[in-house]
């Protein structure tokens, strides 16, 4: 064969070779368009905010502070309880939480472990690479104290998150750093001793204390007072994950323990909280109903006191990024809204009758179509009143379906700051000393609406009192004061108090569902004034600590209270409501922590359930 | 490296071209039962690449070398023809019409293959087939047709998602969709964007021997259309039409008014509020019977009860010369679906052209656009259970009340029910979401053609294909994303998703045929670029002033304000560089061997991860050459086929190697009262992301005989892939619900009988029959290390519902896993006590109260699979149901008399379980005044004739707790109320919308699928040639035990969740008259 040049075969192949080959490499090299390189976000000061505000937004939405961690994970506790409806069965979700009978398939526990997890991998990234920034080391002073304050920010909401965490699921799996470093280690990790996990986030909040500015400090860094954590958030965070860490938990074990240099955290406790008084950067608003009606309400960024330290900050509208603080619970209006929390009438009557907190904290009314009017609820339907729909300024017109109001979730007040310091004096001092004295009297001053810095006989705490009965009047105390607001469940855990307090008010409620003492004087009947507007007891025409009138006032509609039982109805509404499932499944040595849910476990075989759950 | 590879190939290449001496002959071809002249024949030299068309008189000129020149006639609808010229100038050729698929020519990977000296699994669809069948979609026209592809329409609306499986899927939660192919080029989703009436042929590739010379993206089979090129000749004018009504195909029968009422007053005994709210809403028990004669409203009937228009005009003109050849069709489709407020209309238009330039260059360019509207909300949506319409055609109260207008929103639907299930009038709801989802796609194909030399062939092809998808979404007032978002105000959505891809393939085709009478050569190599380009804009309004209208809202969007978190943009690219060979040799015809290497590089992996390496081979042997053989004059062919290859998948999503940030608005949090976006992390990067790979084992044998008249083919496959591209769930601590890597196994392994007869072939009558039969098993090998199982969940229902299917190591994918349900409690599972009237369960009968409420006489019961006495979901739930079948296939058949021709096809699937969730959420009682499936009206009842409540639950103190029991009459009185019960109370808790498995339904069915009759006039005139009608009925009819709407139904979009039958949209039926003309 003789082999015939073509000039056209050496054109097309060169060509084709050509074009194979010339931009190969580069042809292939894609990096992406509309987002980010890790270099790019954290290059300057604005680009490590948005990084910070990723971390931030990780409190809000349904699965963080807007509804499950707030609502469905504090409930029942010895102040409120949760949904009606559904019992004697399962529904897989919130009532088997507030009920203590999930199981580790509950709907409602992997979204908020998830989320949780996602803030500290989303903190992670600014610790991470927030420190190692150029302008960190070497920018303006301006800059630097920015990004200073912005790397103290993420290790106080990475504590935070954990400590959410820990509390609710104990023993986790450790994340200090990305998980693009950690997966590549090990992609089923096992999880560590919360005292392990405590003692590093209780370490971080140190070093972040020195990079956080304080509240009247901001303006000198450039920074405008709003929403985000200043170094007396993250003095009383951690505060109060001290407390927690030198408490009481459940051990996988199945025994509620503390370890025995407990006090040591106490003394933290103490430290923190006087750092912050001494400050005289936080005070407490003179007037509490104020507080929670024109401060929170109104959904102001900063008050002027300072009481209200740290906030999770729902926008949006929607179950993203905001809360459905005032839609999930509190009054209705016009029929809206869940009123899916109820205050136990036995909480109620915890309230000294000229306590103010009480009108704040409980709200036993609904709101008429017309958005002013209220109806008053029976004692085994009232509402839970801190985040009130018809407190909300501008007011949420009555027609509105609405489920989010953009109420921020109270995550730390300064009152929670004084009734710690007060609690961790009494504890090293075995007794309480006048500071701590102080501290109560102050919140207690308030509560009644006295002035807060003069001593009053009528309302200070008994003096000389021993290190036991003041623990006792602290425990009350921090329910009058924190009623509603997430606490109460976690205080009990960590004085391992829970199995006492719901077997306590288990009996209060049978006693009260048959009118039996102490609560056998107690009107059987509430009216309520036809058309009453206030927004307090005086929407009521009777007393709640009588017996009702013979007959019904003027102008008025009556509710059931306290009724008498008869023969044939042997306890009353309280009995068949209230407490047909109040805290129903509450297993001592299981119920003081979630179960770790399932998902989590399916996916990393590695993870040990909590004791009772298995 | 790679480049003198190429080198070597062209100087090889170089050294072996050959000359040679020519002359010139003519012939004609003619039919052989008409005798008429044939246009458009297809003849071409053996051996080489010359190839001419008959002219309209049938003559052809050809040049041809001096000794032994074969020519080779062809063409669609007959029969090829071989024909020595030896020393004759002029050849004279009849041809007979096609009996056997044998000789079709089938694309397979770059290159054209007879079917006869395949090697690999191939089917085919072709224009004949898909003349009787008058479809739309060129999908539907599939369905049920070919032995191992499978085409599953989601729901009954005309712009349904079809998916197309080829021999199952492999890949786990990965796109298991086959690659398209139109005329040479890559094109996404190719079957929504052509018109069957402009294919030619559909050819799906199987198996590896075939699909791995497209490497990667030929893991799940290729799918390769061919469309219509026009002819040397006058212009040829056809025109195709049809008209055709649809109906309903079946309804769900609903409790009549009175049933409705009385179970209303059942369920709300108990309740002191409710009965009187009861007496309120319908009156007295006593006056109970005037319900009996009310007239009732048939929701289903309102809603999806229209008549349905479709209309179908293609309108194709082809023709040329022998310079250049066009074909050019037009096409039109109408669609008014049954359901009310939606259609769907499309143009099509196809332009298709070939021009040679000179003896040895061809350009050939075509262009499609498209576009297509679609309107109507539909009635599944995957959002959960409360943006699901169908529940409200089925369970809205079945009657209007009082002087209520039809278009009136029952005062009575609970407005407050739980996990926003409210029920909206569906009138009302169809008139309040708008939705318009309009598509364009243009698309441009060159393909360069140069005959370097006879046989040297280089051939160079660009695509370009661009697709805009608009989406616009208006939710008004009573809609439930309004309800649930938008404060009851109207929503608007409007987004906007653009993708472009541009290929180019450049491939050298090197043929050396007939080297001493024994050898076959044939040898390829080519490179391909892909690039792809996808823009998406996202915006979400709220807030319009009520009654503010869809197009308004549209145009206006000032007036509404934009939710937190949009607009949303994002733009992605990926690219993609290719390498591959091919070398084929046959040996006497009758040993073929071929070899397939492909290199591909992904931008979607790390540098050092880029390139995947897919080789594949095959062998073929034909048998019937071999001497021992040679006596059986029957066996017209028959070959054994072994293939093996190995191929990749890249479909991931882009830069999952890199970490990335995005503030997509996603994510934000509120500083002084203010959304602040923020930047977020979008997913766990994994740097050691690397190609998914497949291995296939086919064995194939192909037979014809019988004169031609029987084929049949067998193949058996075994697949299995690993390192799969899985989006692994992680353990929530990482930060992420999960992310991209490379684990786990899955294997398909089946077997595919496709079988072909000629059954009468007479000059008055012909009976052709088509018949395929399909099984796969499809396996889960392994999972991430340490992983046995995961939980998939098909989110309908309410919140708390369990998940409903599981994915599990040893299992196929898409388990169904549930309660088992085990009848109802009678009063013989219950201890009576005459003196409190309380039922108490027996010891040692098994408890579901902890996911029914309390249990009762009448409630459902369900199995202890743990055996600890009570039922709860963490441990009494199982795999219920497999949603694949144990086979599935089709028969056609085709008859031809004198004028008159017909066709009946029928499909079939056996074994394939269908989870029916309608029938869950359609007997429970959740929300009030809701309507049930007729079925409830035989369910435990509670209320005695006279209207006493027989069985009731209550608090009461027993032991100082208060605690609820069941009361009731006595078991005799209770049993005897019920005797005829045949199911249980309804549900009303949350537990009321849990799987189990009386739902899973067997699923399968005998459809008769499409069934037509033509006609065609016998004139013989100058202007119309052929002129042929036709009636024909699609989904006529359908055997099956299954009670839903229909049992080919799987509405969710992900391989992992088949089979869920949820407020799909009901499938018609229907009949189409039609015409084809050919001017």
């Amino acid at each position: 064969m003789k082999a015939k040049f073509s000039p056209k075969l050496l054109l097309v192949s060169t060509a084709f070779i050509g074009l194979g080959l010339a931009s190969c490499k580069k042809f292939l090299d894609q990096t992406p368009i509309t987002e980010l390189s890790t270099e790019t976000v954290f290059n300057d000061v604005p680009g490590a905010y948005n990084a910070l505000i990723a971390t931030y937004s990780r409190l809000v939405g349904d699965n963080g502070y807007g509804i499950r961690l707030s609502m469905y994970y504090t409930v029942d506790n010895d102040e409120m309880q949760g949904p009606t409806g559904n019992v004697g069965t399962s529904d897989n979700d919130r009532r088997d939480i507030a009920r203590y009978q999930a199981t580790a398939g509950n709907a409602q526990l992997v979204g908020p472990y998830s989320q949780l997890f996602q803030g500290i991998e989303y903190a992670n990234q600014c610790i991470d690479n927030i420190p190692s920034m150029a302008v960190y080391t070497s920018g303006t002073d301006q800059q630097k104290a920015q990004l200073r304050r912005m790397y103290g920010e993420a290790l106080t909401l990475r504590a935070q998150f954990y400590f959410e965490a820990i509390r609710n699921w104990g023993d986790l799996p450790a994340r200090f750093t990305s998980s693009k470093n950690d997966i590549t280690q090990n992609s089923n990790p096992t999880r560590v001793n919360r005292d392990t996990l405590y003692n590093r986030i209780i370490a971080d909040l140190l070093i972040a204390e020195d990079l956080v500015p304080w509240r009247n400090e901001l303006t000198t860094i450039g920074d405008a007072p709003n929403e985000r954590i200043t170094k007396g958030t993250v003095k009383g965070i951690r505060a109060r994950i001290a407390l927690a860490r030198g408490g009481y938990s459940l051990r996988q074990n199945g025994q509620m323990e503390r370890s025995a240099d407990y006090l040591a955290f106490y003394q933290i406790a103490r430290d923190e909280t006087n750092d912050i008084i001494l400050s005289g950067q936080h005070s407490l608003n003179a007037s509490y109903r104020d507080l929670w009606k024109n401060q929170v309400g109104a959904r102001v960024s900063t008050d002027p006191n300072g009481e209200l330290m740290f906030q999770a900050s729902g926008i949006g509208l929607s179950g993203a990024e905001d809360t459905k603080l005032g839609y999930y619970n509190g009054p209705t209006v016009n029929g809206f809204g869940n009123r899916a929390l109820n205050i136990l009438p036995t909480y109620f009557y915890q309230f000294d009758p000229l306590d103010l907190r009480r009108d704040v904290t409980i709200a036993p009314y609904n709101v008429n179509a017309d958005g002013i009017t209220k109806i008053g609820q029976a004692i085994t339907a009232m509402n839970d009143g801190k985040y009130r729909r018809d407190w909300i300024t501008p007011a949420i017109a009555a027609t509105s379906q609405a489920q989010y109001f953009s109420l921020k979730w109270q995550i730390l007040r300064y009152s929670d700051v004084l009734l710690m310091f007060a609690e961790a004096e009494n504890e090293i001092n075995n007794g309480p000393t006048a500071a701590a004295y102080e501290a109560v009297n102050r919140v207690r001053r308030r509560g009644f609406g006295k002035p807060i810095n003069t001593p009053d006989v009528t309302v200070d705490l008994t003096p000389g009192l021993g290190k036991l009965p003041f623990f006792d009047a602290l425990v009350k105390e921090r329910s009058l004061e924190l009623g509603g607001e997430g606490v109460r469940k976690f205080d009990l855990i960590r004085w391992n108090l829970l199995a006492t307090k719901i077997t306590a008010t288990k009996t209060a409620l049978d006693l009260m569902s048959k009118a039996q003492a102490p609560y056998n004087n107690l009107p059987a009947r509430m009216y309520y004034r036809n058309g009453a507007t206030a927004d307090d007891a005086t929407i009521w025409a009777n007393s709640f600590y009588t017996t009702s009138p013979a007959s019904a006032p003027a102008g008025s509609t009556s509710v059931n209270w306290v009724v008498l039982p008869t023969g044939s109805t042997p306890v009353n509404a309280i009995g068949t409501t209230a407490l047909a499932r109040y805290a129903l499944g509450f297993t001592p040595g299981r119920s003081e922590l979630l179960p770790i849910p399932q998902a989590a476990r399916d996916a990393n075989p590695a993870l040990t359930q909590n004791p009772g759950y298995n | 490296m790679k480049a003198k590879f190429l080198l070597s190939v062209l100087f090889s290449l170089f050294a072996i071209a050959a000359w040679s001496q020519t002359r010139n002959i003519t012939g004609r071809v003619l039919a052989d039962s008409s005798r008429e002249a044939l246009q458009g024949i297809t003849v071409s030299l053996k051996g080489s690449r010359t190839t001419v068309q008959t002219d309209a008189k049938g003559n052809f000129a050809m040049t041809v070398p001096d000794k032994g020149a074969v020519l080779v006639f062809t063409s669609v609808g007959y029969n090829r023809q071989e024909v020595s010229v030896g020393s004759r100038s002029s050849v004279e050729v009849t041809m007979t019409t096609v009996s056997t698929t044998l000789t079709d020519v089938v694309v397979v990977g770059y290159r054209t293959v007879q079917r006869r000296d395949l090697s690999a699994s191939v089917a085919s669809v072709s224009a004949r087939d898909l003349k009787d069948i008058p479809v739309n979609s060129a999908a539907e026209a599939l369905n049920g047709r070919l032995a191992g592809v499978t085409a599953t329409t989601a729901e009954g609306s005309p712009d349904a998602q079809v998916r197309i499986r080829v021999r199952g899927g492999m890949s786990i939660t990965g796109d298991n969709s086959p690659l398209y192919i139109i005329d040479g080029v890559p094109v996404d989703n190719a079957l929504s964007t052509i018109s069957p009436q402009d294919i030619q042929t559909i050819d799906v590739l199987k198996d590896a021997a075939a699909t791995a010379i497209y490497g990667s993206r030929g893991a799940n089979g290729v799918i390769i259309i061919t469309t219509k090129s026009g002819r040397p000749g006058k212009p040829v004018i056809t025109l195709n039409a049809f008209y055709g009504w649809k109906k309903l195909a079946k309804e769900l029968d609903v409790m009549t008014p009175y049933d409705y009422v009385f179970y209303q007053s059942e369920r709300s005994r108990g309740s002191s509020t409710d009965s009187n709210t009861f007496v309120t809403n319908f009156g007295p028990f006593d006056k109970i019977d005037q319900y009996r004669t009310v007239n009732p409203v048939n929701w289903q009937n309102e809603v999806f009860g229209n008549t349905g228009h479709q209309t179908t005009e293609n309108l194709t003109v082809s023709g040329g010369s022998n310079k250049f050849t066009y074909n050019f069709g037009y096409t039109f489709n109408k669609d008014k679906a049954v359901v009310i407020n939606s259609d769907y209309v499309r143009n099509l238009v196809n332009v298709k052209g070939e021009y040679k330039f000179t003896s040895f260059i061809k350009l050939g360019v075509s262009a499609r656009y498209a576009i297509q509207d679609v309107r109507g909300a539909g009635v599944s949506s995957e959002s959960g259970s409360a943006y699901n319409r169908l529940r409200n055609a089925v369970k809205y109260r079945p009657f209007l009340s009082g002087n209520a207008d039809i278009e009136d929103q029952d005062p009575l639907a609970d407005p407050n029910v739980g996990n926003n299930l409210t029920l909206t009038n569906p009138i009302l709801l169809a008139n309040a979401e708008y939705r318009k989802k309009s598509t364009e796609n243009k698309n441009g194909t060159a393909t360069l053609t140069i005959n370097i030399t006879k046989k040297l062939t280089f051939r160079s092809v660009f695509g370009y294909d661009r697709n805009q998808v608009i989406d616009r979404q208006f939710s008004d007032s009573l809609s439930n994303l309004s309800i649930i978002q938008g404060s009851r105000k109207p929503v608007a959505g409007l987004d906007t998703t653009q993708r472009s891809i541009f290929t180019n393939s450049n491939v050298l085709i090197y043929n050396l045929k007939g080297i001493k009478k024994k050898h076959d050569l044939d040898f390829m190599i080519g490179e391909e670029t892909l690039d792809t380009r996808i823009e998406t804009h996202r915006n979400l309004f709220r807030n319009y002033a009520n009654g503010t209208g869809a197009s308004e809202a549209f145009h206006n969007t000032d007036k509404g304000e934009s939710f937190a978190g949009y607009p949303r943009f994002q733009e992605v690219r990926s690219t993609m560089l290719s390498f591959f060979g091919h070398a084929g040799y046959a040996y006497r015809d009758k040993y073929l061997v071929n070899v397939n290497f492909r290199a591909d590089g992904s931008s979607k992996f790390a540098p050092d991860r880029r390139w995947g390496y897919f080789p594949s081979a095959s062998v073929a042997w034909r048998i019937n050459k071999e001497k021992f053989l040679k006596e059986a004059r029957f066996i017209n062919d028959l070959k054994l086929r072994f293939g093996f290859g190995k191929m990749g998948n890249n479909r991931i999503d882009d830069y999952q190697y890199q970490t990335i940030y995005s503030n997509n608005g996603q994510y934000y949090y509120g500083i002084n009262g203010n959304p602040v976006y923020a930047t977020y992390p979008v997913y766990l990067a994994n740097e050691g992301l690397q190609w998914e790979s497949t291995v296939n084992r086919n064995v194939g044998l192909d037979f014809t005989f019988g004169k031609n008249r029987y084929n049949l083919s067998v193949d058996y496959y075994y697949n299995t892939s690993d390192n799969l591209l899985l989006v692994r769930t992680l353990d929530p601590s990482f930060g992420y619900s999960g992310q991209q890597q490379n684990i786990g196994e899955t294997s398909n392994e089946g077997v595919e009988i496709q079988l072909g007869a000629q059954l009468v072939r007479n000059r008055a009558f012909t009976w052709n029959a088509n018949f395929n039969i399909s099984f796969n098993k499809n396996t889960v090998r392994a999972l991430a290390p340490g992983q046995n199982q995961f939980f998939p969940a098909a989110s309908w229902g309410v919140s708390g519902q369990p998940t409903d299917y599981l994915v599990r190591v040893g299992e196929p994918v898409g388990s169904m896993y549930g309660l088992v349900t085990d009848g109802f409690y009678t009063t013989n599972d219950f201890n009576y006590d005459p003196a409190t009237r309380i039922y108490t369960l027996k010891p040692g009968v098994v408890n579901s109260g902890g996911v029914t409420g309390i249990s009762q006489p009448g409630s459902v019961k369900f199995k202890d699979l743990n055996g600890d006495g009570k039922i709860d979901l963490d441990n009494d739930r199982k795999i219920i149901g497999n949603p694949n079948p144990k086979f599935t296939g089709g028969l056609n058949q085709q008859f031809t008399y004198k004028n008159w021709d017909a066709s009946i096809f029928v499909n079939f699937s056996v074994g394939n379980d269908v989870y029916n969730a309608n029938k869950i959420e359609f007997t429970n009682g959740y929300a009030n005044n809701a309507n049930m499936l007729a079925m409830m009206a035989d369910r435990w009842k509670v209320v005695l004739p006279n209207g006493q409540t027989a069985q009731w639950v209550e608090t009461r103190t027993i032991g100082g707790t208060a605690q609820q029991v069941v009361v009731g009459v006595t078991p005799d009185e209770l049993s005897r109320l019920n005797a005829n019960a045949t199911i249980w109370q309804p549900l009303k808790g949350t537990g009321a919308f849990y799987p189990h498995s009386w739902a899973i339904e067997d699923g399968s069915f005998l459809r008769l699928n499409n069934l037509t009759i033509g006609y065609s006039v016998p004139l013989q005139t100058k202007v119309i040639k052929r002129l042929r009608f036709y009636f024909t009925g699609n989904n006529l009819a359908i055997i099956t035990n299954y009670t839903g709407y229909d049992p080919e139904v799987s509405v969710r979009n992900n391989g992992l969740t088949p089979g869920l039958d949820y407020s799909a949209y009901p499938k018609s039926r229907s009949y189409l008259f039609g015409l084809n003309a050919t001017f």
